[in-house]
């Protein structure tokens, strides 16, 4: 599968600033949507595509610590850069806290923000491969029917092929057939594997 | 305990009625036994008997007394003796003896009784007056702690109007440079970050002059708006020029001591004020010449805090320094400048102190030499500093 080319939102109510910041961004050659508001970033229509945000704190209307918190609300997650004028510590601390990838103050220097933005754009894109490889294995362990789910789980419980026939109070045989059909739809290499798979699923669940 | 105080009333009841029984018959046997050497009744034994009788034990057993009198007087007394009866010559000596009875019963118990209701009233007078002095003295007390309270208050109030003074100066001073540097920021941000993407742009493979030129005009642009910037704030300052009048420095010398007398009191400091009677006044600002000797007064306390073998004592004086100036001082007795201090004193953000802004100073001295004047310090060694100003006189209209 191809990764889509990287986005970097950039969005400061000062045009000077948007427009420099903009520009050193691209200079780079990382494509830049720049947005005048909060309020713009959010009507806006957005790619699927690794991404990154550099946003200024302090805008009117919605600031920038309003609008992560409600991207962290309908769980839309992408890295930000804070970007400040007198960052104080509580602000700092209250960013950090909801997640903020990184916080520099103003004016800040080129190589710096270009550093932040080419971490956060590489935190980004692992996260979404994490997050497309758990949907990839959700899908397949959706497909299980309830006798094979039933199955998987006493097998990644540790149980013998017996044990679960007893279990179930159905034949060993049947049990094989139905443990080769969930190998197979979870695309499975090992019991090892299968057991990996359904560990990542039950933690990202409790998350 | 109820019976028993029943009982104890009926006791007294009982005894108080034989008492008037047992009277009577005394005055029987006395008036029998005295009947036989002189032929006449002592019937005034009887009277006795039922005046003692109506005044110890009360109306009730006196009655009892008349009657057993009358009836002993009716027996042995009046013809014919021994006889429930009285013949006509002895019938107004027995009307009268009957009479005379009653009516001395009866005088004597009102008499009684009024006693009795005026002592009573008399007892209740007391308690009330013991009850109101008490409610009097809890008032006094309550009122003698508000005072003190108020007393409290005033003086915190008084400690708070010196802190407001010192706060209304710094945070102005805190604000403008907050705000300043908020202004200036911005557009220096920009000019950042378009001069990095310029250079950005040329130092490509493929330099792209037409980004690096643009981002190089908006560089520019923000300069420009940073330059405006600082004008606006230089018009805005000369526009604060101070309102300049005469000020007769002995009344601000008075009025900021006032201010300052409890955090001076506070911290045990006396202030001596020797000021010049015949002082000339100066043409300035009364506000901003009372902030720098408020400044001068509070630095001299706050140096004497820590000084506990001699008087902590700050001595604000003025006097005529030639014929066109005059001259305020104030000295402390605090732990004095190091030689190595004193060249950085007056710069600004230069402190000694952990939660000092390091302005007081600085501008203390440029508001006194936009006076017109100077502001300098001396130390005594380990004895204190004095800390000086002259101000020219206001075209020669004196006080």
């Amino acid at each position: 599968m191809k990764e889509a080319e990287a986005i970097v939102y950039v969005i400061d109510d000062d045009r000077l600033v948007r427009e420099g910041l903009q520009g050193l961004i691209r200079s780079v050659g990382l494509r830049v949507e720049s947005f005048a508001s909060a309020q713009d970033f959010l009507t806006a229509k957005r790619t699927d595509a690794p991404a990154c945000m550099v946003l200024d704190v302090r805008m009117p209307g919605l600031s920038g610590l309003d609008l992560q918190v409600m991207l962290n609300d309908v769980d839309l997650q992408i890295p930000i850069i804070f970007i400040t004028g007198h960052g104080d510590i509580p602000m700092s601390v209250r960013a950090m806290k909801e997640g903020a990838h990184e916080f520099l103050t103003k004016p800040v220097r080129g190589q710096d923000l270009l550093d932040a933005v080419q971490k956060a754009i590489a935190s980004d894109r692992a996260q979404r491969k994490d997050r497309a490889e758990l949907s990839e294995i959700r899908a397949r362990f959706g497909s299980l029917t309830p006798r094979e789910k039933e199955v998987l789980d006493l097998v990644v419980a540790g149980l013998l092929n017996k044990q679960i026939a007893d279990e179930l109070g159905t034949s060993e045989l049947t049990v094989k057939t139905h443990r080769a059909h969930v190998m197979e739809k979870t695309h499975a290499d090992s019991l090892a594997h299968l057991v990996r798979m359904s560990e990542r699923l039950k933690t990202a669940v409790r998350k | 305990m109820q019976s028993t105080l029943a009982a104890r009333s009926t006791t007294r009841t009982v005894s108080r009625y034989a008492a008037a029984i047992g009277s009577a018959a005394i005055a029987l046997i006395l008036s029998l036994a005295l009947r036989v050497p002189f032929g006449n009744p002592f019937w005034f034994f009887f009277a006795i008997a039922v005046i003692l009788t109506t005044w110890f034990c009360g109306r009730g057993p006196g009655w009892v007394a008349v009657g057993f009198s009358t009836l002993a007087v009716l027996y042995f007394f009046v013809r014919p003796y021994h006889r429930w009866s009285v013949n006509l010559r002895d019938l107004p000596f027995f009307v009268t003896f009957v009479l005379c009875q009653v009516v001395a019963n009866w005088l004597i118990s009102w008499r009684r009784e009024t006693e009795d209701f005026l002592r009573r009233a008399r007892d209740e007078l007391e308690v009330r007056v013991g009850e109101r002095t008490a409610e009097l003295k809890s008032a006094n007390d309550a009122l003698v702690n508000r005072m003190e309270e108020q007393k409290r208050t005033e003086e915190d109030l008084q400690v708070s109007q010196a802190n407001l003074a010192r706060v209304a100066r710094i945070t102005t001073i805190g604000e403008l440079t907050a705000s300043i540097a908020h202004e200036v920021n911005q557009p220096l941000a920009a000019v950042v970050a378009n001069a990095d993407a310029c250079v950005a742009w040329l130092s490509r493979e493929n330099p792209d002059l037409g980004e690096a030129r643009a981002a190089a005009e908006r560089a520019a642009q923000g300069a420009a708006r940073a330059s405006e910037v600082i004008v606006r704030i230089r018009s805005m300052i000369d526009k604060a020029t101070p309102e300049k009048a005469l000020v007769r420095i002995n009344q601000i010398m008075e009025e900021t001591a006032a201010l300052a007398e409890g955090q001076a009191s506070r911290n045990n400091v006396s202030v001596i004020l020797a000021l010049a009677p015949d002082l000339m006044a100066v043409y300035g600002d009364s506000v901003q010449l009372q902030q720098v000797i408020l400044n001068l007064i509070m630095n001299g306390i706050e140096a004497m805090t820590s000084v506990t073998d001699r008087p902590r004592q700050l001595v604000v004086r003025t006097q005529m320094e030639g014929p066109a100036h005059i001259r305020v001082s104030v000295q402390d007795s605090g732990i004095g400048v190091k030689p190595d201090v004193m060249p950085r004193l007056f710069e600004p953000f230069f402190t000694t102190r952990s939660k000092g802004m390091g302005m007081g100073l600085a501008i203390s001295r440029s508001i006194i030499e936009a006076h017109g004047g100077r502001l300098w310090a001396e130390s005594n060694g380990s004895d204190g500093a004095v800390f000086q100003l002259t101000l020219p006189i206001g075209d020669g209209s004196t006080r």
